[in-house]
């Protein structure tokens, strides 16, 4: 931790909101990524990045810094996205089922085929990840999209380095399974 | 059988690369490993694929997220966690008070309750008392007749300039034997 995000964490102890909001610009991408990937809903992944920066604001007395800040950022957002999936029994609906999503730029120059195609493929990799258990799903977005180490990952995760290797290891096995017809190599 | 040899070693290599190749696509090899495993990867196809393999499964994964996160507006998010924190801190004043009443032994028996409502009915009621009393002061006796078969009597009040005459039949006489 630098000298910058200690006095930044040290701000926000004191019940600095501008401290937080500082915290919030620097991080608020890489919570809602979390919340998105375990949820795999809009609305609930908004819900999840407030009441995460609500909780860190409360809780934030709690960081004594033995560890990595945005690991126990991470930590916080996880198991706040995993209660919620627990509490409301929601996950993953296949992006075909939603409505009102605005198509990115780039999606509205293709052909209608290649937008269906394009979402057709987003809903079977949000059906393959609603497949896995939580705790392999979990791995795979921190290495995958956070690109966070084996270290990292398992303080975040709160278990040791083989743990995070196993959930990882089965998690992509069964990736590569449910969605073998794009994943396999061609020739 | 130079031939064979070649293919058994290479299966070997193989067994023991596939231990290692995940570690490796995820930057997690020794220097030494990963020696071992980019000159076993020059050859083996099988290797190389499995490599693309798990290339092709980051990006499906990492794909729809980052999707989903160029097309969020977050500035409006920071306004509900800046509203969120504030109603907490109200609330949290009031859950203070609430457990230091919790924590008071008279209040937790809940004997504040009659004591309160007569608290209440004091305030109310004893003003309106001295507000009677004193615009109604006492009245005095102005005057006092007597007669053999009434008697009168006449109270005045100043402030309110009430009269009341007050008559009255006097005591009857023992009849004389």
């Amino acid at each position: 931790m630098n000298q910058e995000e200690a006095e930044l964490i040290s701000r926000c102890q004191q019940g600095d909101q501008d401290a937080l909001k500082e915290i919030f610009d620097q991080y608020h991408k890489k919570v809602y990524r979390i919340a998105y990937g375990v949820v795999r809903q809009r609305e609930d992944s908004l819900d999840i990045v407030q009441e995460v920066f609500i909780k860190l604001f409360r809780s934030i007395q709690n960081f004594k810094g033995k560890s990595k800040f945005y690991t126990y950022l991470y930590r916080l957002a996880l198991n706040t996205a995993i209660d919620h999936v627990r509490k409301t029994g929601k996950y993953a609906v296949s992006s075909l089922d939603q409505e009102g999503i605005p198509q990115p730029a780039e999606e509205s120059e293709k052909r209608p085929d290649q937008i269906l195609l394009h979402k057709e493929l987003e809903g079977k990799v949000n059906l393959a990840m609603e497949r896995l258990p939580i705790d392999q799903r979990t791995a795979l977005l921190l290495r995958e999209v956070e690109g966070l180490s084996y270290q990292e990952m398992a303080e975040a995760m709160g278990c040791s380095i083989g743990t995070v290797m196993s959930r990882l290891h089965y998690g992509r096995k069964k990736m590569q399974e449910l969605l073998k017809d794009y994943v396999k190599p061609h020739g | 059988m130079e031939g064979k040899r070649g293919e058994s070693g290479m299966k070997d290599s193989c067994s023991s690369v596939s231990k290692l190749l995940e570690k490796y696509f995820d930057q997690e090899v020794t220097d030494k490993e990963r020696s071992f495993i980019e000159s076993h990867l020059r050859d083996c196809l099988t290797c190389q694929g499995e490599l693309k393999s798990m290339e092709k499964l980051r990006d499906l994964v990492k794909a729809p997220i980052e999707e989903a996160v160029r097309e969020e507006e977050f500035y409006w998010v920071w306004q509900k966690i800046k509203r969120g924190i504030q109603l907490r801190e109200k609330s949290t004043g009031w859950e203070s008070l609430r457990s230091w009443l919790d924590i008071s032994p008279l209040f937790r028996r809940r004997v504040w309750i009659p004591v309160a409502v007569t608290m209440v009915i004091l305030i109310v009621m004893v003003p309106l008392l001295f507000k009677k009393i004193t615009s109604y002061p006492s009245p005095s006796v102005v005057e006092y007749i007597e007669s053999q078969t009434h008697n009168v009597m006449i109270y005045e009040s100043e402030k309110a300039k009430v009269t009341v005459i007050w008559l009255f039949e006097g005591p009857e006489e023992a009849p004389i034997s």
